[in-house]
């Protein structure tokens, strides 16, 4: 079977089982590796993807299934030399990372999160954490991060409206 | 500007932009569609003996290249005895033991050839816990213990007794025998924590030029390089091991175990060939944290007194006895750290069982020992009516005072320590308002580790743009040593920023022997050896500065990327002008240093068996938890978390604190979720993320923390380890914290819900040792 979508903005066919699961096209044809397999089962979210701007692990997701879809992996994130997402400019700037390997997953599953909630709460923040895990950091820098980032979002919409009238 | 303003600072790290858009290439991101895939035929039962094994059918399946089994690599390898082959030879001795590997094109078809092995095992009876293994009629998971190699020696080995390791001082039968103390006993049992590093063990073996070149994701390539040599029979300079950055060890890749195989196949082959665990063989075959049986007995006096003490501790090694016969050791310094004690005597025990071998996870032995003592510790107080606080302000060690193997200890390091937790607690105030009609506890428990410093190397190349090379075979697992705290300190030896020091990643091709990543050390070992050879650079700088500014070498100081003279800031010239001017004259300036342990002795005769007499760095922390606990549900609650490290220096204080934040909430998993149990054919029934209970980021808290400064280290510019240890007192702090909760004495982790609800309603029965004798010297072997 031929499944086709758009692949970080550009077309991608496949040819093959429709079933194969989305990370093993990134990974192993694409050799698009910022997209991790940890666990393979949907629990860490390492492997985290955007399907038509819904974060979601693309291990549990059948490539048949994305026919037609928009989707963005962290590569296609914020490309080449382009700038920093926020997000991640905020993980940076906190110190989160260390051994790196859940933060592609996170970044991905947390700027969905942060477009769609701008006024969450910490514990908003955390519950959103449920499905990535993080085994070097205790978290708390990470949902740390997030809040500044939202917070800086916050201020710079305030000034924008604040230009407008 | 001094060496150490140079030097102290929050550098953030150099790696995090790419690991945050993906583009770090950790080893398992590195299979390229040329290389062949091997999959390992693994051991379904527990015990058993090879009868037959023909793998002739497999190497005819399609895309199959090669087919190896224990017989092309007979060598055997282990920490301290050679008894681990690298693929069962004739014996089972784990349920997920390698027998053989099938090397394919693809995966699917190295997996489709699994089936065509021919494969007949001899079940036998496996002994599975160590109470098995002690019976005196046991069978002997290695039949051939006394023929194995002994790579170290000292230990008391037999049967299924892999390695002893005794300390003993004073008379402690005479202390016990005082008419002025009470005696005061208490057991504990502990299961294995899994490390669950989100990079499985994977390597990419090739064969170049008549050696064998491995890329790993390891913390120990130096082990690597050598345990290859030895199952491999090839002098092991014809090993090569490189080291992408590591997705997270936490001690699981601490030593070797599938990377020699990628070497073979590439041997055999004349192929790249990579070898992955999946997740499933990842946490079936884990190297946990051991499981342990600890008894612990206490002479004390009406005043608080510790005259003596005697304590048996039981390590599960699995099958072969890897790290646990080095750990043996750690009880010394562990249970028979933290008090000043009158008489002292500790055993501790690697027992063989048929189970997947155990291995080395963060704080190793300290976490489960921590935990003991101090639950131990808070019986005491119980029984004898002390203020627990008081009594560890009264006992803790301080200068002058001797540990257990007779090493007397610098210092007052514990007591100022846990003043400050006194004052830490003022600042953040308590939380017991959130227990919200749940029962609340609170309590500050202390521990004492150590850094394992040992052989390090360093190589530093300044170049004449100014910047300066630094060769090691460090490894980035994550904790920001090579990112961090090496590049800080090279930069202030030399006058530099940070951001100019360029970090080799480990090849042992390139850089001389090191112990590898692990207890701590590598911001200690590889940073002592780094100004070492930051000394010789310049050495050779100043000298040829000195020439060219018709100024003695000793009036000239390095400052800010220019050689300059004393006082006299701007003055002198640029470090690039002076090696441009080397380069042309004497030649490239280059340094090179090493460095080891001091080996700090013991008191003569009082350790046994020990591959470390005394510690030459050790390292104290005071933590402290306050949890609430659901009486309906059992659930606990941590409501808050307070820590105060040792950490000599703190290089780079917000990098340590994210370490400790780290290390703190991988303890709580261990304290109260994360528990492996073995099934009744000898398997980790949790071998995925749905069985094995991570803790999240809801679970967790953030945690208090106050570095205390100050303490003797011969680290560089006084620092300390400060990435292993925060993990050492969690278990303590939060087995002593739900114990004062309900009121009832805690002897197991994890504390899951339903073994607190067990303990509440008194169902939960206490641990009961009958393989331990009642007399200490009965669980000695001589």
């Amino acid at each position: 079977m031929t499944v086709t979508f758009q692949l970080n903005g550009e077309d991608c066919r496949f040819h093959g089982d429709p079933m194969t699961p989305l990370v093993d096209i990134l990974r192993q044809e694409r050799f698009l590796t910022g997209t991790k397999a940890v666990c393979r089962e949907g629990f860490c979210g390492a492997c985290t993807v955007h399907v038509d701007d819904e974060a979601m692990p693309s291990c549990l997701k059948p490539v048949g299934l994305v026919q037609g879809c928009a989707v963005t992996t962290i590569e296609g994130l914020s490309s080449g030399n382009q700038a920093l997402h926020p997000l991640q400019a905020a993980f940076e700037a906190d110190d989160a990372v260390q051994c790196g390997m859940c933060f592609p997953g996170m970044v991905m599953s947390l700027s969905a999160f942060v477009r769609d909630n701008p006024h969450a709460s910490r514990a908003e923040i955390k519950a959103a954490m449920v499905g990535n895990i993080c085994r070097c950091t205790g978290y708390e820098r990470i949902v740390d991060a997030v809040a500044v980032c939202l917070d800086q979002a916050r201020k710079a919409g305030q000034l924008v409206e604040g230009i407008n009238v | 500007m001094s060496e150490l303003s140079a030097t102290v600072m929050n550098l953030p790290r150099r790696d995090a932009q790419d690991k945050l858009r993906g583009r770090t290439k950790y080893t398992n991101d590195r299979i390229r569609p040329d290389m062949l895939h091997a999959v390992l035929l693994r051991s379904t039962v527990p015990a058993g003996r090879i009868r037959k094994l023909d793998v002739s059918a497999a190497l005819r399946c399609p895309g199959v290249r090669a087919v190896a089994t224990g017989a092309d690599a007979p060598g055997l390898y282990g920490i301290g005895i050679a008894d681990h082959p690298l693929l069962a030879i004739d014996t089972i001795r784990y349920h997920g033991e390698p027998i053989a590997v099938i090397a394919a094109e693809t995966e699917k078809q190295a997996r489709a050839a699994l089936a065509a092995i021919m494969l007949e095992v001899e079940p036998l009876a496996p002994v599975l816990t160590m109470a098995e293994a002690l019976q005196p009629a046991a069978r002997l998971v290695h039949e051939g213990w006394r023929g194995y190699e002994v790579i170290t020696e000292g230990g008391a080995r037999g049967g299924n007794i892999a390695w002893e390791a005794k300390s003993s001082r004073g008379d402690v039968d005479a202390a016990f025998a005082r008419p002025d103390i009470r005696i005061v006993e208490s057991s504990f049992t502990v299961g294995r924590q899994s490390h669950v590093p989100f990079e499985p063990r994977v390597a990419i073996g090739s064969w170049e030029d008549g050696r064998a070149h491995i890329q790993t994701s390891t913390q120990v390539p130096w082990t690597v390089r050598n345990v290859t040599g030895r199952v491999m029979q090839l002098a092991p300079g014809r090993v090569r091991v490189t080291v992408p950055p590591v997705g997270g060890g936490f001690g699981l890749k601490f030593d070797a175990s599938i990377e020699p195989i990628t070497a073979l196949l590439a041997r055999m082959t004349g192929r790249t060939v990579v070898l992955e665990n999946t997740r499933q063989e990842e946490m079936a075959t884990c190297l946990c944290r051991e499981n342990a049986e600890i008894r612990i007995r206490s002479a004390v006096t009406a005043e608080g007194y510790i005259a003596g003490r005697e304590a048996v501790v039981l390590m599960d090694c699995g099958a072969y006895g890897g790290e646990q016969v080095f750990l043996t050791t750690m009880t010394a310094h562990t249970l028979g750290g933290n008090y000043k004690v009158g008489a002292t005597r500790l055993v501790s025990r690697a027992v063989y069982t048929n189970t997947p071998p155990n291995g080395a996870f963060r704080a190793c032995n300290g976490v489960y020992n921590t935990f003991a003592l101090e639950r131990h510790t808070d019986e005491i107080c119980d029984a004898l009516g002390f203020d627990p606080m008081e009594f560890r302000k009264k006992n803790v060690l301080g200068d002058g005072d001797l540990g257990a193997t007779g090493q007397v200890f610098e210092a007052d390091v514990l007591g100022p320590m846990l003043d400050r937790m006194d004052a830490l607690r003022v600042r953040t105030g308590t939380s017991e308002a959130k227990a919200d009609g749940r029962l609340y506890g609170i309590a500050t428990t202390v521990g004492t580790w150590f850094v394992f410093v040992g052989p390090s190397a360093a190589t530093v190349n300044l170049n004449a743009d100014g910047s300066a090379t630094l060769v090691t075979s460090g490894v980035e697992i994550g904790s920001g040593t090579m990112v961090q705290s090496l590049p800080q300190i090279v930069a202030g030896q030399l006058g530099l920023a940070p951001e100019q020091v360029i970090v080799r990643e480990a090849d042992t091709d390139a850089a001389g022997l090191d112990v590898g990543v692990g207890g701590g050390r590598t911001t200690v070992s590889i940073g002592a050896a780094s100004v070492a050879a930051c000394a010789d650079v310049r050495e050779k700088l100043l000298r040829t500065a000195g020439e060219m500014l018709q100024t003695r070498p000793e009036d000239l100081v390095l400052r800010e990327g220019r050689v300059e003279i004393t006082g006299r800031p701007g003055s002198g010239m640029s470090i690039p002008a002076v090696v441009a001017h080397a380069q042309a004259t004497t030649g490239p300036i280059t340094g090179s240093g090493a460095f080891t342990a001091k080996n700090t002795p013991a008191m003569s005769g009082c350790a046994m068996g020990h591959f470390i007499d005394a510690l030459d760095i050790p390292v104290f922390v005071v933590h402290e938890a306050e949890v609430a606990v659901d009486p309906d549900t059992g659930h606990v609650e941590v409501l808050a978390y307070r820590v105060v490290q040792d950490v000599g220096r703190a290089l780079n204080p917000r990098a340590i604190l994210g370490q400790i934040q780290g290390g703190v909430v991988q303890g709580l998993g261990y304290a109260l979720h994360e528990e492996v149990t073995l099934t009744a054919d000898g398997r980790i029934a949790q071998d995925d993320f749905e069985t094995y209970r991570l803790p999240l980021a809801q679970d967790v808290v953030p945690v208090a923390a106050d570095l205390y400064e100050g303490a003797p280290s011969m680290g560089p510019l006084g620092t300390k380890g400060a990435g292993e240890v925060p993990i050492l007192a969690v278990g303590a702090a939060i087995g002593c914290a739900v114990a004062r909760a309900i009121g009832k004495p805690v002897r197991q982790l994890p504390l899951t819900p339903p073994r607190v609800l067990g303990l509440l309603h008194e169902r939960e029965p206490p641990p009961e040792f009958p393989h331990i004798a009642p007399g200490w010297a009965s669980n000695t072997l001589c």
